[in-house]
Formats: structure tokens, C-alpha cells, sequence
């Protein structure tokens, strides 16, 4: 398959952002039976080692690409590859705007009535506010990712 | 996406110009090989500086290379 260095990298982040926080949401809705306290430490455990994980694998995964392709690395990104991620971006932000707005209302919803949270958050997970808004940030990375490569394939 | 309606002479550009590779025109006008494949397939129009930098690169005029082909 002929890629360019930018779409590698796509690539890279799409595939390592899909595993690292596959794993850490699928272990957050795990934690639905573990009694809060201690369900609340393994959540924020979770949280650190994905962050760490996933900043380490990005770093190690993206100088190797650009060892073995040093001119292109150096280029950067031209007119093309910038119209991807421009694409690519408008999309990410929408369904990041879209992540926070519903956040806001569930925050509200609980402010004026608490009943709401012991009703509806059914999952009874610690941090869900936390977790919704890193749900909606990851959900629009892979977006992001998904629609840039999509053009790439695309062609145009 | 729309079907672009302007068409290139690059790929004969290329061969009279000594068989030029992509590759070698990419990195003389500042894109990637992917990108002046994209651009001689038709999937891709360039910014007109890019365009600029090709007629310069093949010394001809603009409209040598790139054509506007009205419906």
C-alpha cells in the first residue's frame, strides 16, 4: 500500500488511541459491580497508565517512522495532507462539542435534581462525569483519525 | 465529491522532461510523491502556487499544463 509519511502516522495514532482506551473504557464499565471507594482508585489508576501508555507508544512508534524516513519527516505536511486534517478536524470537533453539551446537561440535570443520579446512572461508576468527558475526547480523536485516513483512501 | 473538471498534461510533461520521476517533481515543489499522484490522476487539484511552481519547474505556461474543461 503507498503512504504517504503523514497518513503512517495516522495510522499510528488511530490504531494506538483504538487499543490503549479500548482497553481502559472497557475496564471502566467493568468497574460497575467493584464498591465505589475502591472502584474510584482503579478508575484514576486506569486514567494514568492510558494517558502514560498511550503518550509512550506515540512517541516511541512516531520516531521510528521517522527514523526510517527522515526527508519526509523533516517536509511535513503539505496542501494535501493539511485539507485531510482540516476535514478530519471539523468532524473531531463536532463530536467533541457534542460530548461536552451533553455532559453539561447531565451535570445540570443532577445540580437541580439529585434524584436523577441515583435513577439513571445505572452503571454507578466513579468519576462518570470524568469519564464522559474523556469518552467524548477519545471518540472525536478517533474520528478525527478515521475521517483524515478515509480521505487519504479516498484519494482526493 | 464532484468529478474535477480540470485535466493535466503532467504525466507528458514528466516524460519530455527527461522522464522525471513523481518523486523528483514532488521535492521540487514542495509536496509529496502521493500528492502529484493524486494531482495526475485528477483526484486532487492543486493551490495555484503549487501549479505555479510546476509551470516554472517544466518552463511553460500555466495553461500548458492545467486545463479548465468547462461542461
Amino acid at each position: 500500500m503507498d503512504m504517504s509519511f503523514k497518513e503512517k502516522s495516522h495510522w499510528i495514532s488511530l490504531v494506538s488511541t483504538i487499543c490503549i482506551f479500548g482497553y481502559y473504557f472497557y475496564n471502566i464499565v467493568m468497574l460497575a459491580g467493584v464498591p465505589v471507594e475502591e472502584a474510584k482508585d482503579i478508575a484514576k489508576d486506569l486514567l494514568i497508565q492510558a494517558i502514560v501508555l498511550s503518550v509512550l507508544v506515540e512517541i516511541i512508534l512516531h520516531t521510528m517512522l521517522a527514523a526510517t524516513n527522515h526527508k519526509a519527516a523533516e517536509m511535513g505536511a503539505d496542501e494535501r495532507d493539511k485539507l485531510f486534517e482540516y476535514r478530519g478536524n471539523q468532524v473531531g470537533y463536532t463530536i467533541l462539542v457534542v460530548g461536552v453539551v451533553i455532559t453539561l446537561g447531565r451535570i445540570i440535570t443532577i445540580e437541580y435534581n439529585p434524584d436523577f443520579a441515583d435513577h439513571y446512572s445505572s452503571l454507578q461508576i466513579p468519576l462518570l462525569t470524568a469519564h464522559l468527558l474523556m469518552f467524548s475526547f477519545i471518540l472525536s480523536e478517533v474520528a478525527r483519525f478515521a475521517v483524515t485516513l478515509f480521505n487519504y483512501r479516498r484519494g482526493y | 465529491m464532484a468529478e474535477s473538471l480540470i485535466i493535466n498534461r503532467i504525466r507528458e510533461k514528466r516524460f519530455f522532461a527527461d522522464e522525471m520521476t513523481q518523486q523528483e517533481l514532488a521535492d521540487r515543489v514542495g509536496v509529496t510523491r502521493q500528492t502529484i499522484m493524486a494531482i495526475e490522476k485528477g483526484k486532487y487539484s492543486p493551490s495555484l502556487e503549487v501549479a505555479f511552481k510546476m509551470a516554472e519547474v517544466f518552463e511553460c505556461h500555466l495553461d500548458d499544463i492545467f486545463q479548465y474543461q468547462a461542461k
